[in-house]
């Protein structure tokens, strides 16, 4: 079973996104800020971190850079989620690999996530297949 | 009119009114509520001042208490001429608190404010969503020490903090009396129609424009009228010594040589009596000295400069020539103070020195209430003869033929220098139009009765007339003694000749 971290301050979308993610298979575990994201990342590490941009105590930009220095967690796939347009998210943070444009659509989420997860992840959870 | 001790550093708004209803701005370092039922404007309000805030230096932090998306929020506020994508997240912040306040309590909530300040050095915090807090504390005595302490807080930080909420728990208001200024924002019923207002019901260290001031939301945010009659007239105004021409030669000679310059005439009459075409021979005067303005309500500018063309006044060219300028209100939902405004506004852009308003009626029927307008129209026309502007301002009057004169409202008659009636009058089966001069300030008048014509040639004034009486009452009949024509019975008293622009 995949895990997503969803990191996100405002009060609904992490709700919404932990309840059709499970629906979907996925693990779930969520954080209301990029401090709280990293903790959880480092205690669960997940396959792949959905994050929000502008959050209290440490914003998305903080958090990716955070991952990015931290050998455990570096490889880990994050798609940044915010109302701003991909210009200004280029412009105040990298080493994302996936962009969702707040206000999104479920159905986006569903059809980007697979895309992202590393091919060897996608056994984790389940049987290898009969030798 | 400012009061505030000039030490202190003012924060623009940004909000076009507010400033000028606030003497300058809000200041550096206080906090205000700004309260408003949901709809009323106030997050447009907020990010329209958190914008201006960033887009001249500051940094600003936007904190939300409401399960509202802030992804929602933006993109209503991408649509406003005020938004900037590129502000976003440099230097104007957008977070969440709810779950904070919800899992902290007002300590939590207070800490991470005090971090979210520091950490982005922001000079202007909003806070969506205060009754949240005031629903979170146990009692009314923990709800004001968070006021307190987050007042301390932004002083010390030098942050202004705007505080939103729709209202109360209670009608007990105890963060009323602690922060430094109150600012509410109500929609309005007159009638079947419904009008925004904001009013400054407190604000520490400096005078502010009283009472409830109008405004609208529109793509670019929020724009505030200032109550015209809360203004004080920008200086004093000097005593006219210079006669103008009306731009009808009869009329200025009736008229002691015309109106004296930077002084208010009053033109009434019904409906088709012959205002507009004074008003239009008043304009067809503009020069580069004494440019124009026709402020209308009822033809559009093209209407106007054809039918003013229909009876020889050429307005094209003046118009071409940026001599004269048009602004045409129709008159459908108007706000009276939005047209004062924009008048005004017209006024100084242009450095109109001729203005003529077609007419009264279309600042009546945007009228909130009606006993304002008295005040309202003192104080347009006490900042037109401080900016030098000579008036000529039609008033319609109900009745085609009628032995009495009605103003459409009381007080205004005592406003202007000059009166000039326009009627039609029924003599030997055929109407008639008449003119005759009631008041003209700093000089006699000629109080004859006048044939007034209109046709392809322009304005015409004809004698007196001979052999008939009653004709003010509206229906002439054969006088027993036939009246002298005589020109030279005017009453003309200190005659200046007319000025032509």
């Amino acid at each position: 079973m995949h895990t997503v971290l969803v990191v996100d301050d405002e009060f609904g979308v992490a709700e919404v996104l932990e309840a059709i993610l499970q629906d979907e298979g996925y693990r779930v575990v969520t954080a209301i800020n990029g401090r709280q994201g990293l903790d959880r990342a480092r205690e669960t590490p997940p396959d792949l971190i959905l994050l929000d941009l502008m959050m209290p105590i440490m914003g998305g930009a903080a958090m990716l850079e955070a991952l990015r220095a931290d050998a455990a967690l570096a490889h880990v796939p994050v798609v940044v989620m915010s109302s701003l347009d991909e210009a200004a998210v280029r412009d105040s943070c990298s080493g994302y690999r996936a962009f969702l444009r707040k206000p999104f659509r479920m159905a986006e989420v569903l059809r980007l996530l697979p895309l992202l997860m590393p091919p060897d992840t996608l056994a984790v959870g389940h049987e290898p297949p009969p030798g | 009119m400012s009061t505030a001790d000039p030490t202190l550093q003012r924060i623009s708004t940004g909000v076009p009114g507010l400033d000028q209803i606030l003497d300058g701005g809000l200041f550096g370092g206080a906090v205000y509520i700004v309260r408003g039922s949901p709809g009323a404007g106030k997050t447009i309000l907020a990010n329209q001042v958190c914008f201006h805030h960033v887009g001249h230096g500051g940094r600003a932090l936007f904190v939300t208490l409401l399960a509202e998306s802030h992804a929602r929020m933006l993109q209503h506020m991408a649509g406003m001429s005020f938004y900037n994508a590129e502000a976003i997240p440099g230097s104007l912040y957008y977070v969440s608190a709810f779950r904070t306040l919800e899992d902290e309590g007002l300590k939590g909530l207070m800490d991470l404010l005090r971090r979210e300040i520091r950490s982005h050095r922001a000079s202007l915090l909003v806070l969506d969503g205060l009754l949240a807090v005031e629903e979170t504390s146990a009692s009314d005595r923990e709800f004001r020490k968070f006021i307190h302490e987050l007042q301390a807080h932004a002083a010390l930080a030098d942050c202004t903090v705007l505080l939103l909420t729709n209202g109360s728990r209670s009608e007990y208001h105890p963060e009323h009396t602690m922060v430094d200024g109150l600012i509410t924002l109500d929609d309005v019923a007159y009638g079947k129609r419904r009008q925004r207002e904001l009013e400054i019901k407190k604000f520490r260290g400096s005078a502010s424009l009283r009472g409830r001031h109008p405004f609208r939301i529109g793509t670019a945010g929020i724009v505030l009228f200032p109550r015209v009659e809360a203004f004080l007239p920008s200086a004093t105004a000097r005593a006219p010594a210079a006669r103008v021409s009306t731009g009808v030669p009869d009329l200025d000679a009736m008229m002691a040589g015309g109106p004296l310059r930077a002084t208010s005439t009053l033109l009434l009459g019904a409906s088709g009596a012959g205002k507009t075409t004074l008003g239009t021979s008043f304009l067809s005067c503009c020069s580069a000295e004494e440019p124009g303005l026709h402020f209308g309500f009822f033809e559009t500018p093209e209407r106007l400069v054809a039918n003013a063309a229909a009876i020889g006044v050429e307005l094209q060219q003046s118009i071409d020539a940026g001599h004269l300028h048009i602004v045409w209100r129709p008159p459908t939902e108007q706000i009276l103070d939005d047209l004062g405004n924009a008048l005004l506004d017209a006024v100084r852009r242009h450095g109109v020195k001729r203005l003529f308003i077609d007419s009264l009626g279309g600042f009546i029927s945007a009228a909130d209430a009606r006993d304002r307008l008295p005040a309202f129209f003192a104080a347009l026309t006490d900042e037109l003869r401080v900016l030098g502007v000579t008036t000529l301002l039609a008033v319609e009057t109900p009745n085609l033929v009628s032995p009495e004169v009605h103003m459409p409202i009381a007080g205004v008659s005592a406003l202007a220098e000059n009166m000039v009636l326009l009627r039609f009058a029924e003599y030997g089966a055929r109407l008639y139009r008449l003119i005759s001069v009631l008041k003209v300030r700093g000089g006699g008048f000629d109080p004859r009765l006048r044939e007034f014509e209109i046709s392809a040639a322009g304005v015409k004034l004809q004698a007196g007339f001979k052999g008939a009486e009653d004709m003010l009452f509206g229906y002439g009949r054969p006088a027993p003694e036939a009246p002298q024509d005589d020109r030279s019975a005017t009453a003309r008293h200190d005659v200046l000749p007319p000025e032509r622009g």
